[in-house]
Protein backbone atom coordinates (compact mmCIF):
# COMPACT_ATOMS: atom_id res chain seq x y z
CA UNK A 1 0.00 0.00 0.00
CA UNK A 2 1.37 3.41 -0.71
CA UNK A 3 0.71 6.66 0.86
CA UNK A 4 -0.53 9.89 -1.03
CA UNK A 5 3.33 11.32 -1.41
CA UNK A 6 4.42 8.15 -2.88
CA UNK A 7 5.88 6.09 -0.20
CA UNK A 8 4.95 2.74 0.59
CA UNK A 9 3.76 1.68 4.09
CA UNK A 10 2.52 -1.53 3.54
CA UNK A 11 3.79 -4.58 2.30
CA UNK A 12 3.12 -8.53 1.86
CA UNK A 13 5.89 -10.43 -0.62
CA UNK A 14 9.23 -11.75 -0.91
CA UNK A 15 10.99 -8.70 -1.17
CA UNK A 16 11.33 -6.02 1.79
CA UNK A 17 10.59 -2.57 0.08
CA UNK A 18 8.48 -0.81 3.15
CA UNK A 19 9.46 3.30 2.84
CA UNK A 20 10.41 2.87 -1.19
CA UNK A 21 9.62 6.65 -3.00
CA UNK A 22 7.22 5.88 -5.72
CA UNK A 23 6.16 9.21 -5.95
CA UNK A 24 7.97 9.53 -9.31
CA UNK A 25 7.07 6.21 -11.09
CA UNK A 26 4.97 6.48 -14.23
CA UNK A 27 2.05 4.18 -13.43
CA UNK A 28 2.15 6.53 -9.65
CA UNK A 29 1.26 9.48 -11.75
CA UNK A 30 -0.84 7.68 -13.80
CA UNK A 31 -2.74 6.52 -10.94
CA UNK A 32 -3.30 9.79 -9.33
CA UNK A 33 -4.75 11.30 -12.47
CA UNK A 34 -6.69 7.90 -13.07
CA UNK A 35 -8.48 5.68 -10.90
CA UNK A 36 -6.34 2.70 -11.49
CA UNK A 37 -3.64 1.65 -13.93
CA UNK A 38 -2.33 -1.44 -15.68
CA UNK A 39 1.21 -0.89 -16.25
CA UNK A 40 3.37 -2.27 -19.15
CA UNK A 41 6.51 -4.91 -18.74
CA UNK A 42 8.96 -3.16 -17.11
CA UNK A 43 12.20 -3.44 -14.93
CA UNK A 44 11.53 -2.08 -11.29
CA UNK A 45 14.51 -1.49 -8.52
CA UNK A 46 15.13 -5.36 -8.82
CA UNK A 47 15.64 -5.00 -12.46
CA UNK A 48 12.84 -8.01 -12.90
CA UNK A 49 10.65 -7.76 -15.80
CA UNK A 50 7.09 -7.42 -14.32
CA UNK A 51 3.85 -5.72 -14.75
CA UNK A 52 1.90 -3.49 -12.11
CA UNK A 53 -1.55 -3.24 -11.74
CA UNK A 54 -2.08 -0.38 -9.23
CA UNK A 55 -5.80 0.87 -7.88
CA UNK A 56 -6.72 4.17 -6.24
CA UNK A 57 -8.72 4.35 -3.13
CA UNK A 58 -9.61 7.67 -1.80
CA UNK A 59 -9.95 7.90 1.88
CA UNK A 60 -12.87 10.36 3.57
CA UNK A 61 -10.69 12.97 4.30
CA UNK A 62 -9.37 13.47 0.98
CA UNK A 63 -6.01 12.27 0.88
CA UNK A 64 -5.96 8.88 -0.95
CA UNK A 65 -4.00 5.67 -1.03
CA UNK A 66 -2.94 3.36 -3.71
CA UNK A 67 -3.05 -0.80 -3.86
CA UNK A 68 -0.47 -1.99 -5.57
CA UNK A 69 0.38 -5.34 -6.90
CA UNK A 70 3.44 -6.84 -9.02
CA UNK A 71 2.68 -9.79 -11.05
CA UNK A 72 5.86 -11.65 -13.19
CA UNK A 73 6.25 -11.42 -16.74
CA UNK A 74 7.48 -14.81 -16.61
CA UNK A 75 4.11 -16.15 -15.51
CA UNK A 76 2.64 -14.52 -18.55
CA UNK A 77 4.52 -16.02 -20.98
CA UNK A 78 4.16 -18.92 -19.64
CA UNK A 79 0.36 -18.94 -19.70
CA UNK A 80 0.85 -17.95 -23.12
CA UNK A 81 3.39 -20.90 -24.57
CA UNK A 82 0.82 -22.85 -22.64
CA UNK A 83 -1.65 -22.96 -25.75
CA UNK A 84 -0.94 -25.27 -27.95
CA UNK A 85 -0.68 -23.50 -31.34
CA UNK A 86 1.32 -25.87 -33.33
CA UNK A 87 4.21 -24.55 -35.10
CA UNK A 88 3.80 -22.14 -37.68
CA UNK A 89 1.82 -20.08 -34.86
CA UNK A 90 2.89 -17.25 -32.91
CA UNK A 91 0.75 -15.70 -29.68
CA UNK A 92 2.52 -12.73 -27.81
CA UNK A 93 1.21 -9.96 -26.11
CA UNK A 94 2.69 -5.96 -27.52
CA UNK A 95 1.79 -2.62 -26.54
CA UNK A 96 -0.33 0.00 -28.75
CA UNK A 97 3.14 1.27 -29.62
CA UNK A 98 4.24 -2.26 -30.87
CA UNK A 99 6.68 -2.88 -28.44
CA UNK A 100 7.15 -6.57 -27.28
CA UNK A 101 5.40 -7.26 -23.86
CA UNK A 102 6.02 -11.32 -24.25
CA UNK A 103 8.50 -12.93 -26.55
CA UNK A 104 7.45 -13.92 -30.10
CA UNK A 105 9.07 -16.88 -31.99
CA UNK A 106 9.14 -14.78 -35.67
CA UNK A 107 8.12 -11.30 -35.24
CA UNK A 108 10.50 -9.46 -32.48
CA UNK A 109 12.88 -6.80 -34.31
CA UNK A 110 15.47 -4.94 -32.56
CA UNK A 111 14.83 -3.38 -29.59
CA UNK A 112 11.70 -5.24 -29.03
CA UNK A 113 10.09 -3.85 -31.46
CA UNK A 114 7.26 -5.67 -33.57
CA UNK A 115 8.35 -6.18 -37.00
CA UNK A 116 4.79 -6.42 -38.37
CA UNK A 117 2.40 -3.30 -38.57
CA UNK A 118 0.34 -3.23 -35.18
CA UNK A 119 -3.20 -3.67 -36.17
CA UNK A 120 -6.01 -0.64 -35.66
CA UNK A 121 -7.60 -0.47 -32.51
CA UNK A 122 -10.79 -2.50 -32.23
CA UNK A 123 -12.88 -2.42 -28.72
CA UNK A 124 -13.30 -6.16 -29.75
CA UNK A 125 -11.65 -9.44 -31.19
CA UNK A 126 -10.78 -8.79 -34.74
CA UNK A 127 -8.79 -10.47 -37.27
CA UNK A 128 -7.17 -9.72 -40.52
CA UNK A 129 -5.15 -11.05 -43.21
CA UNK A 130 -1.78 -9.45 -43.92
CA UNK A 131 1.88 -10.12 -45.14
CA UNK A 132 5.10 -10.46 -43.14
CA UNK A 133 8.22 -8.71 -43.49
CA UNK A 134 9.32 -11.49 -45.59
CA UNK A 135 6.17 -11.27 -47.92
CA UNK A 136 4.66 -14.69 -46.90
CA UNK A 137 0.83 -14.35 -46.40
CA UNK A 138 -0.55 -14.20 -42.59
CA UNK A 139 -3.36 -14.50 -40.83
CA UNK A 140 -3.33 -12.35 -37.62
CA UNK A 141 -5.85 -12.68 -34.56
CA UNK A 142 -5.91 -9.90 -32.15
CA UNK A 143 -7.77 -8.16 -29.17
CA UNK A 144 -6.83 -4.62 -27.47
CA UNK A 145 -6.98 -5.44 -23.85
CA UNK A 146 -9.45 -3.41 -21.53
CA UNK A 147 -10.54 -3.97 -17.70
CA UNK A 148 -13.06 -3.17 -16.60
CA UNK A 149 -11.71 0.17 -14.58
CA UNK A 150 -8.91 1.24 -17.19
CA UNK A 151 -8.33 0.39 -20.18
CA UNK A 152 -4.58 -1.50 -20.21
CA UNK A 153 -1.88 -0.88 -23.14
CA UNK A 154 -1.99 -4.92 -23.92
CA UNK A 155 -2.59 -6.26 -27.15
CA UNK A 156 -2.84 -10.14 -28.13
CA UNK A 157 -1.92 -11.19 -30.99
CA UNK A 158 -1.86 -14.43 -32.48
CA UNK A 159 -0.25 -14.74 -35.74
CA UNK A 160 -0.43 -18.04 -38.25
CA UNK A 161 1.57 -18.57 -41.35
CA UNK A 162 -1.23 -18.92 -43.94
CA UNK A 163 1.66 -21.32 -45.67
CA UNK A 164 1.25 -23.17 -42.43
CA UNK A 165 -2.15 -23.11 -41.96
CA UNK A 166 -2.40 -24.70 -45.06
CA UNK A 167 0.14 -27.62 -44.39
CA UNK A 168 -1.85 -28.83 -41.50
CA UNK A 169 -4.73 -29.25 -43.99
CA UNK A 170 -1.90 -30.36 -46.96
CA UNK A 171 -0.32 -32.77 -44.21
CA UNK A 172 -4.22 -34.33 -44.01
CA UNK A 173 -4.48 -34.54 -47.46
CA UNK A 174 -1.82 -36.45 -48.22
CA UNK A 175 -2.13 -38.61 -45.29
CA UNK A 176 -5.73 -39.93 -46.49
CA UNK A 177 -4.08 -40.02 -50.08
CA UNK A 178 -1.51 -42.25 -48.93
CA UNK A 179 -4.12 -44.17 -47.51
CA UNK A 180 -6.33 -44.81 -50.22
CA UNK A 181 -3.68 -45.49 -52.14
CA UNK A 182 -2.47 -48.19 -50.54
CA UNK A 183 -5.38 -49.66 -49.65
CA UNK A 184 -6.72 -49.48 -53.42
CA UNK A 185 -3.38 -50.93 -53.82
CA UNK A 186 -3.83 -53.96 -51.86
CA UNK A 187 -7.63 -54.58 -52.59
CA UNK A 188 -6.28 -54.26 -56.25
CA UNK A 189 -3.68 -57.17 -55.13
CA UNK A 190 -5.91 -59.28 -53.14
CA UNK A 191 -8.44 -59.33 -56.25
CA UNK A 192 -5.57 -60.08 -58.38
CA UNK A 193 -4.65 -63.14 -56.20
CA UNK A 194 -8.17 -64.90 -55.77
CA UNK A 195 -8.47 -64.07 -59.28
CA UNK A 196 -5.57 -66.00 -60.38
CA UNK A 197 -5.90 -68.82 -57.43
CA UNK A 198 -9.54 -69.65 -58.91
CA UNK A 199 -8.45 -69.11 -62.47
CA UNK A 200 -6.11 -71.65 -61.65
CA UNK A 201 -8.36 -74.27 -60.17
CA UNK A 202 -10.63 -73.81 -62.78
CA UNK A 203 -7.98 -74.90 -64.94
CA UNK A 204 -6.74 -77.64 -63.08
CA UNK A 205 -10.41 -78.78 -62.60
CA UNK A 206 -10.91 -78.66 -66.37
CA UNK A 207 -7.48 -80.57 -66.80
CA UNK A 208 -8.62 -83.09 -64.45
CA UNK A 209 -11.76 -83.97 -66.02
CA UNK A 210 -10.10 -84.09 -69.51
CA UNK A 211 -7.65 -86.82 -68.00
CA UNK A 212 -10.67 -88.70 -66.85
CA UNK A 213 -12.94 -88.61 -70.25
CA UNK A 214 -9.40 -89.15 -71.81
CA UNK A 215 -8.73 -92.54 -69.20
CA UNK A 216 -12.30 -93.39 -69.71
CA UNK A 217 -12.65 -93.32 -73.47
CA UNK A 218 -9.61 -95.49 -73.42
CA UNK A 219 -10.53 -97.79 -71.18
CA UNK A 220 -13.73 -98.23 -73.23
CA UNK A 221 -11.95 -99.20 -76.24
CA UNK A 222 -9.50 -101.49 -74.24
CA UNK A 223 -12.30 -102.82 -73.11
CA UNK A 224 -13.73 -103.70 -76.45
CA UNK A 225 -10.37 -104.42 -78.11
CA UNK A 226 -10.21 -107.40 -74.61
CA UNK A 227 -13.61 -108.66 -76.13
CA UNK A 228 -12.13 -108.96 -79.10
CA UNK A 229 -9.21 -111.09 -78.48
CA UNK A 230 -11.23 -113.41 -76.37
CA UNK A 231 -13.85 -113.95 -79.34
CA UNK A 232 -10.61 -114.32 -81.80
CA UNK A 233 -9.03 -116.63 -78.62
CA UNK A 234 -12.68 -118.65 -78.42
CA UNK A 235 -12.70 -119.21 -81.94
CA UNK A 236 -9.11 -120.30 -82.86
CA UNK A 237 -9.30 -122.91 -79.65
CA UNK A 238 -11.86 -125.22 -81.17
CA UNK A 239 -9.46 -125.80 -84.99
CA UNK A 240 -6.56 -125.94 -82.77
CA UNK A 241 -9.07 -128.84 -80.47
CA UNK A 242 -9.43 -130.55 -83.77
CA UNK A 243 -5.71 -130.54 -84.73
CA UNK A 244 -4.78 -131.36 -81.24
CA UNK A 245 -7.07 -134.61 -81.35
CA UNK A 246 -6.56 -135.78 -84.92
CA UNK A 247 -2.73 -135.72 -84.66
CA UNK A 248 -2.86 -137.29 -81.09
CA UNK A 249 -5.24 -139.83 -82.46
CA UNK A 250 -1.96 -140.69 -85.02
CA UNK A 251 0.42 -140.56 -82.55
CA UNK A 252 -1.67 -142.84 -80.33
CA UNK A 253 -1.88 -145.30 -83.46
CA UNK A 254 1.73 -145.06 -83.17
CA UNK A 255 2.33 -145.66 -79.45
CA UNK A 256 -0.83 -147.91 -78.38
CA UNK A 257 -1.33 -149.91 -82.01
CA UNK A 258 2.38 -150.75 -82.57
CA UNK A 259 2.23 -151.48 -86.44
CA UNK A 260 3.40 -148.43 -87.47
CA UNK A 261 5.86 -147.94 -84.84
CA UNK A 262 8.50 -148.71 -87.13
CA UNK A 263 8.61 -145.43 -88.65
CA UNK A 264 10.48 -143.10 -86.24
CA UNK A 265 10.68 -140.05 -89.03
CA UNK A 266 7.01 -140.07 -88.57
CA UNK A 267 6.37 -139.58 -85.23
CA UNK A 268 8.83 -137.12 -84.75
CA UNK A 269 6.51 -134.87 -87.27
CA UNK A 270 3.53 -135.37 -85.19
CA UNK A 271 5.59 -134.76 -82.43
CA UNK A 272 6.11 -131.12 -84.09
CA UNK A 273 2.52 -130.69 -84.74
CA UNK A 274 1.35 -130.92 -81.10
CA UNK A 275 3.79 -129.11 -79.90
CA UNK A 276 2.84 -126.43 -82.35
CA UNK A 277 -0.79 -126.63 -81.23
CA UNK A 278 0.48 -126.46 -77.54
CA UNK A 279 2.39 -123.02 -78.17
CA UNK A 280 -1.32 -121.76 -80.17
CA UNK A 281 -2.68 -122.60 -77.12
CA UNK A 282 -0.43 -120.52 -74.82
CA UNK A 283 -1.07 -117.78 -77.46
CA UNK A 284 -4.99 -117.39 -77.16
CA UNK A 285 -4.70 -118.34 -73.39
CA UNK A 286 -2.45 -115.01 -72.83
CA UNK A 287 -5.19 -113.23 -75.07
CA UNK A 288 -7.77 -114.52 -72.85
CA UNK A 289 -5.66 -113.45 -70.21
CA UNK A 290 -5.79 -109.99 -71.71
CA UNK A 291 -9.19 -109.74 -71.92
CA UNK A 292 -9.76 -110.73 -68.07
CA UNK A 293 -8.32 -107.47 -67.29
CA UNK A 294 -11.71 -106.16 -67.88
CA UNK A 295 -13.45 -108.76 -65.59
CA UNK A 296 -16.35 -107.36 -63.96
CA UNK A 297 -15.30 -107.08 -60.49
CA UNK A 298 -18.59 -107.05 -58.38
CA UNK A 299 -18.57 -104.26 -55.21
CA UNK A 300 -21.88 -102.53 -53.76
CA UNK A 301 -22.77 -99.29 -55.61
CA UNK A 302 -24.85 -96.70 -53.66
CA UNK A 303 -26.58 -95.33 -57.40
CA UNK A 304 -27.48 -92.03 -56.13
CA UNK A 305 -23.84 -91.17 -55.59
CA UNK A 306 -22.87 -92.25 -58.23
CA UNK A 307 -24.87 -90.49 -60.59
CA UNK A 308 -24.25 -87.00 -58.74
CA UNK A 309 -20.50 -88.04 -59.22
CA UNK A 310 -21.09 -88.08 -63.20
CA UNK A 311 -23.23 -85.21 -63.10
CA UNK A 312 -20.29 -83.09 -60.99
CA UNK A 313 -18.51 -83.79 -63.71
CA UNK A 314 -21.10 -82.24 -66.13
CA UNK A 315 -21.78 -79.35 -63.82
CA UNK A 316 -19.54 -76.37 -65.02
CA UNK A 317 -20.51 -77.30 -68.56
CA UNK A 318 -24.79 -76.97 -67.38
CA UNK A 319 -23.81 -73.68 -65.71
CA UNK A 320 -22.36 -72.35 -69.27
CA UNK A 321 -24.92 -73.63 -71.06
CA UNK A 322 -27.89 -73.28 -69.20
CA UNK A 323 -28.73 -76.90 -69.43
CA UNK A 324 -30.60 -77.85 -66.07
CA UNK A 325 -30.08 -81.11 -64.28
CA UNK A 326 -32.99 -83.37 -62.42
CA UNK A 327 -32.55 -86.11 -60.68
CA UNK A 328 -34.91 -88.27 -59.02
CA UNK A 329 -33.29 -91.07 -57.67
CA UNK A 330 -35.13 -92.61 -54.53
CA UNK A 331 -33.44 -93.40 -50.97
CA UNK A 332 -34.95 -96.80 -50.78
CA UNK A 333 -32.96 -97.70 -54.10
CA UNK A 334 -30.17 -100.68 -52.24
CA UNK A 335 -26.75 -101.23 -53.03
CA UNK A 336 -26.03 -102.54 -56.02
CA UNK A 337 -23.62 -104.92 -56.33
CA UNK A 338 -21.63 -104.26 -59.77
CA UNK A 339 -18.79 -103.05 -61.18
CA UNK A 340 -18.10 -99.56 -59.95
CA UNK A 341 -15.77 -98.82 -63.24
CA UNK A 342 -17.98 -100.09 -65.94
CA UNK A 343 -21.48 -98.29 -64.61
CA UNK A 344 -19.55 -94.99 -63.69
CA UNK A 345 -18.37 -95.82 -67.33
CA UNK A 346 -21.77 -96.33 -68.90
CA UNK A 347 -23.01 -93.12 -67.22
CA UNK A 348 -20.64 -90.75 -68.32
CA UNK A 349 -21.22 -91.99 -72.02
CA UNK A 350 -25.19 -91.88 -71.69
CA UNK A 351 -24.71 -87.96 -69.90
CA UNK A 352 -22.04 -87.50 -72.74
CA UNK A 353 -24.35 -88.11 -75.27
CA UNK A 354 -27.53 -86.19 -73.93
CA UNK A 355 -25.01 -83.19 -73.39
CA UNK A 356 -24.11 -83.46 -76.68
CA UNK A 357 -27.81 -83.78 -78.13
CA UNK A 358 -29.12 -81.12 -75.79
CA UNK A 359 -29.28 -77.57 -77.24
CA UNK A 360 -28.66 -74.83 -75.09
CA UNK A 361 -31.10 -74.29 -72.35
CA UNK A 362 -32.49 -77.66 -72.42
CA UNK A 363 -33.26 -80.14 -69.86
CA UNK A 364 -31.33 -83.44 -69.01
CA UNK A 365 -33.30 -85.56 -66.93
CA UNK A 366 -32.29 -88.51 -64.82
CA UNK A 367 -34.52 -90.82 -62.43
CA UNK A 368 -34.37 -94.18 -61.05
CA UNK A 369 -37.02 -96.51 -59.74
CA UNK A 370 -36.85 -100.20 -58.88
CA UNK A 371 -38.06 -103.05 -61.03
CA UNK A 372 -39.10 -106.78 -61.26
CA UNK A 373 -40.00 -106.84 -57.64
CA UNK A 374 -36.85 -104.99 -56.00
CA UNK A 375 -34.71 -107.08 -58.12
CA UNK A 376 -33.22 -104.99 -61.10
CA UNK A 377 -33.24 -100.99 -61.04
CA UNK A 378 -34.50 -98.84 -64.13
CA UNK A 379 -32.18 -95.74 -64.93
CA UNK A 380 -33.13 -93.42 -67.52
CA UNK A 381 -31.38 -90.49 -68.78
CA UNK A 382 -33.69 -88.26 -70.73
CA UNK A 383 -32.70 -84.93 -72.93
CA UNK A 384 -35.22 -82.42 -74.61
CA UNK A 385 -32.54 -82.08 -77.58
CA UNK A 386 -32.46 -83.13 -81.36
CA UNK A 387 -33.71 -87.01 -80.73
CA UNK A 388 -32.80 -89.47 -83.47
CA UNK A 389 -34.94 -90.30 -86.25
CA UNK A 390 -36.02 -94.01 -86.81
CA UNK A 391 -33.86 -95.06 -89.51
CA UNK A 392 -30.67 -94.37 -87.08
CA UNK A 393 -32.27 -95.35 -83.93
CA UNK A 394 -32.14 -98.86 -84.89
CA UNK A 395 -28.25 -98.42 -86.15
CA UNK A 396 -27.42 -96.85 -82.31
CA UNK A 397 -25.36 -99.61 -80.85
CA UNK A 398 -23.54 -100.70 -83.51
CA UNK A 399 -20.11 -99.87 -83.68
CA UNK A 400 -18.77 -97.45 -85.58
CA UNK A 401 -22.12 -95.87 -86.29
CA UNK A 402 -22.26 -91.59 -85.43
CA UNK A 403 -24.09 -88.94 -86.38
CA UNK A 404 -21.62 -86.63 -85.34
CA UNK A 405 -19.49 -85.19 -87.81
CA UNK A 406 -16.49 -86.48 -88.97
CA UNK A 407 -13.68 -86.55 -86.64
CA UNK A 408 -16.06 -85.76 -83.75
CA UNK A 409 -17.54 -88.89 -82.81
CA UNK A 410 -16.14 -92.55 -82.93
CA UNK A 411 -18.85 -94.50 -83.19
CA UNK A 412 -18.08 -96.17 -80.54
CA UNK A 413 -19.46 -94.85 -77.51
CA UNK A 414 -22.63 -96.19 -77.18
CA UNK A 415 -21.87 -99.48 -78.39
CA UNK A 416 -19.05 -100.14 -76.01
CA UNK A 417 -21.91 -98.68 -73.92
CA UNK A 418 -23.80 -101.48 -74.56
CA UNK A 419 -21.22 -103.89 -74.46
CA UNK A 420 -20.66 -102.77 -70.44
CA UNK A 421 -24.35 -103.08 -69.75
CA UNK A 422 -24.12 -106.33 -70.93
CA UNK A 423 -21.11 -107.39 -68.66
CA UNK A 424 -23.10 -106.12 -66.03
CA UNK A 425 -26.10 -108.33 -67.00
CA UNK A 426 -28.27 -105.51 -67.65
CA UNK A 427 -30.33 -104.45 -70.83
CA UNK A 428 -30.09 -101.26 -72.62
CA UNK A 429 -32.80 -99.27 -74.62
CA UNK A 430 -33.87 -96.40 -76.48
CA UNK A 431 -36.72 -94.00 -77.10
CA UNK A 432 -36.15 -91.05 -79.49
CA UNK A 433 -38.30 -88.60 -81.19
CA UNK A 434 -36.53 -86.43 -83.79
CA UNK A 435 -37.05 -82.75 -82.25
CA UNK A 436 -38.48 -84.20 -78.68
CA UNK A 437 -35.74 -85.77 -77.23
CA UNK A 438 -34.24 -88.80 -76.67
CA UNK A 439 -34.39 -91.41 -73.33
CA UNK A 440 -31.49 -94.20 -72.23
CA UNK A 441 -32.67 -97.12 -69.95
CA UNK A 442 -30.35 -99.02 -68.50
CA UNK A 443 -31.97 -101.95 -66.37
CA UNK A 444 -29.40 -103.35 -63.76
CA UNK A 445 -29.99 -106.30 -61.51
CA UNK A 446 -29.07 -105.64 -57.98
CA UNK A 447 -26.82 -108.53 -57.85
CA UNK A 448 -24.86 -109.22 -60.71
CA UNK A 449 -25.52 -112.54 -61.55
CA UNK A 450 -23.51 -114.45 -63.46
CA UNK A 451 -24.70 -116.05 -67.09
CA UNK A 452 -24.22 -119.28 -68.33
CA UNK A 453 -24.24 -118.02 -72.33
CA UNK A 454 -20.94 -119.49 -72.50
CA UNK B 1 -17.02 -147.24 -68.29
CA UNK B 2 -19.53 -145.24 -70.47
CA UNK B 3 -18.57 -142.24 -71.85
CA UNK B 4 -21.24 -139.77 -73.60
CA UNK B 5 -18.86 -137.29 -75.49
CA UNK B 6 -21.15 -133.58 -77.00
CA UNK B 7 -19.31 -131.20 -79.12
CA UNK B 8 -21.05 -129.66 -82.38
CA UNK B 9 -17.24 -129.87 -83.91
CA UNK B 10 -17.80 -133.29 -85.36
CA UNK B 11 -14.81 -134.24 -86.28
CA UNK B 12 -12.97 -133.20 -82.68
CA UNK B 13 -15.63 -135.66 -81.06
CA UNK B 14 -14.58 -138.67 -83.83
CA UNK B 15 -11.04 -138.12 -83.05
CA UNK B 16 -11.71 -138.19 -79.23
CA UNK B 17 -13.61 -140.45 -79.05
CA UNK B 18 -11.40 -142.70 -80.82
CA UNK B 19 -8.34 -141.92 -78.63
CA UNK B 20 -10.58 -142.30 -75.62
CA UNK B 21 -11.09 -146.05 -77.47
CA UNK B 22 -8.05 -147.04 -77.87
CA UNK B 23 -7.75 -146.42 -74.24
CA UNK B 24 -10.38 -148.66 -72.71
CA UNK B 25 -13.37 -146.51 -72.65
CA UNK B 26 -16.61 -146.94 -74.29
CA UNK B 27 -17.82 -143.40 -75.86
CA UNK B 28 -20.75 -142.81 -77.17
CA UNK B 29 -20.78 -138.99 -79.16
CA UNK B 30 -23.60 -136.53 -80.63
CA UNK B 31 -23.50 -133.12 -82.15
CA UNK B 32 -26.35 -131.56 -80.72
CA UNK B 33 -27.48 -131.42 -76.94
CA UNK B 34 -30.99 -132.54 -78.56
CA UNK B 35 -29.19 -135.75 -79.96
CA UNK B 36 -27.96 -135.98 -76.20
CA UNK B 37 -31.19 -135.89 -74.51
CA UNK B 38 -32.80 -138.62 -77.15
CA UNK B 39 -30.04 -140.39 -76.78
CA UNK B 40 -30.42 -140.64 -72.72
CA UNK B 41 -34.43 -140.94 -73.52
CA UNK B 42 -33.93 -144.65 -75.09
CA UNK B 43 -32.71 -145.34 -71.89
CA UNK B 44 -28.81 -145.44 -72.51
CA UNK B 45 -26.97 -145.04 -69.32
CA UNK B 46 -23.56 -143.36 -69.20
CA UNK B 47 -21.46 -142.61 -66.35
CA UNK B 48 -19.81 -139.26 -67.18
CA UNK B 49 -21.19 -136.75 -69.78
CA UNK B 50 -18.14 -134.60 -71.96
CA UNK B 51 -20.27 -131.34 -72.76
CA UNK B 52 -19.24 -128.63 -74.81
CA UNK B 53 -20.23 -124.97 -73.26
CA UNK B 54 -20.90 -123.65 -75.91
CA UNK B 55 -23.11 -124.85 -78.84
CA UNK B 56 -26.25 -124.00 -81.28
CA UNK B 57 -29.10 -124.85 -79.65
CA UNK B 58 -29.08 -126.12 -76.30
CA UNK B 59 -25.52 -125.35 -74.61
CA UNK B 60 -23.81 -127.17 -71.96
CA UNK B 61 -24.72 -125.42 -69.10
CA UNK B 62 -28.93 -125.91 -70.08
CA UNK B 63 -27.78 -129.75 -71.18
CA UNK B 64 -26.08 -130.52 -67.79
CA UNK B 65 -29.88 -129.39 -66.33
CA UNK B 66 -31.40 -131.24 -68.64
CA UNK B 67 -29.77 -134.53 -68.63
CA UNK B 68 -29.12 -134.23 -64.68
CA UNK B 69 -32.88 -134.19 -64.09
CA UNK B 70 -32.77 -137.78 -66.48
CA UNK B 71 -30.17 -139.40 -64.91
CA UNK B 72 -29.46 -138.17 -61.40
CA UNK B 73 -26.08 -140.27 -61.57
CA UNK B 74 -24.63 -139.16 -64.27
CA UNK B 75 -21.36 -136.99 -63.78
CA UNK B 76 -20.54 -134.21 -65.97
CA UNK B 77 -16.94 -132.56 -67.75
CA UNK B 78 -17.03 -128.87 -69.36
CA UNK B 79 -14.88 -128.43 -72.23
CA UNK B 80 -14.69 -125.16 -73.39
CA UNK B 81 -12.78 -122.61 -75.52
CA UNK B 82 -12.06 -120.21 -73.15
CA UNK B 83 -8.98 -120.88 -71.49
CA UNK B 84 -8.98 -120.48 -68.17
CA UNK B 85 -9.69 -122.75 -64.92
CA UNK B 86 -12.10 -119.93 -63.26
CA UNK B 87 -14.25 -118.94 -66.54
CA UNK B 88 -16.84 -116.69 -65.22
CA UNK B 89 -18.95 -118.24 -67.64
CA UNK B 90 -19.66 -121.13 -65.63
CA UNK B 91 -21.84 -121.03 -62.65
CA UNK B 92 -19.92 -121.84 -59.29
CA UNK B 93 -21.49 -125.44 -58.49
CA UNK B 94 -22.75 -126.41 -61.81
CA UNK B 95 -19.60 -127.98 -63.45
CA UNK B 96 -18.12 -131.37 -61.27
CA UNK B 97 -15.13 -130.55 -63.65
CA UNK B 98 -13.79 -128.18 -66.56
CA UNK B 99 -11.06 -128.72 -68.81
CA UNK B 100 -10.10 -125.67 -71.54
CA UNK B 101 -9.62 -126.49 -74.83
CA UNK B 102 -6.92 -127.62 -76.76
CA UNK B 103 -7.18 -130.46 -74.10
CA UNK B 104 -4.23 -132.33 -73.30
CA UNK B 105 -5.10 -136.09 -73.61
CA UNK B 106 -3.13 -137.30 -70.17
CA UNK B 107 -4.88 -134.89 -68.64
CA UNK B 108 -8.71 -135.54 -70.12
CA UNK B 109 -8.27 -139.03 -68.75
CA UNK B 110 -6.82 -138.53 -65.30
CA UNK B 111 -9.79 -136.30 -65.17
CA UNK B 112 -12.39 -138.77 -66.01
CA UNK B 113 -11.21 -141.08 -63.72
CA UNK B 114 -11.29 -138.67 -60.70
CA UNK B 115 -15.01 -137.54 -61.96
CA UNK B 116 -15.57 -141.49 -62.12
CA UNK B 117 -13.96 -142.21 -58.89
CA UNK B 118 -15.83 -139.76 -56.62
CA UNK B 119 -18.92 -142.20 -56.64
Amino acid sequence: VIADNGTQVAYAGPFNLKGKDYSSQPWFLECRQHKACVSETFSGYRDVPHIVVAVRSVRPDGRFFVLRMTLDTERLIQALSSYNTGEHTDIFLTNRQGLMQTPSRFYQGAAHQLTIPLPAYSDRTKALVSNDPDGQPIVIGYAFINTKIVPTSFVLMVVKQKQGMMKVWLDLRSKINWFLFTSSLIIVLVIFLTASFMVSKMFDADREKAKTMVAAEQNGQLASIGQLAAGVAHEINNPLALINETAGYIKDLFTIKKQYGDDPELIEHINSIIETVERCGIITRQLLGFSRHFDVQIQGIHLKNMVFDVLNFYKKEAEYRDIAIHTDIPDEIPLIKTDRGKLQQILLNLVNNAFHALDNGGLLDVRANLDDGGKRVCLAIRDDGCGISEASLSKVFEPFFTTKKEGKGTGLGLSITYGLVKKLYGEIAVQSQLGKGTTFTVTLPIQAERDFSG
Amino acid sequence: MNILLVDDEKKFVVMLAKRLELRGFQVSFVNTGMDAVQLVKTGEKFDIAVLDVKMPGIGGIELRRELHRRDPDMKFIFLTGHGSDNDYSIGAGEATQYLPKPIKIDVFVETLLKVAGND
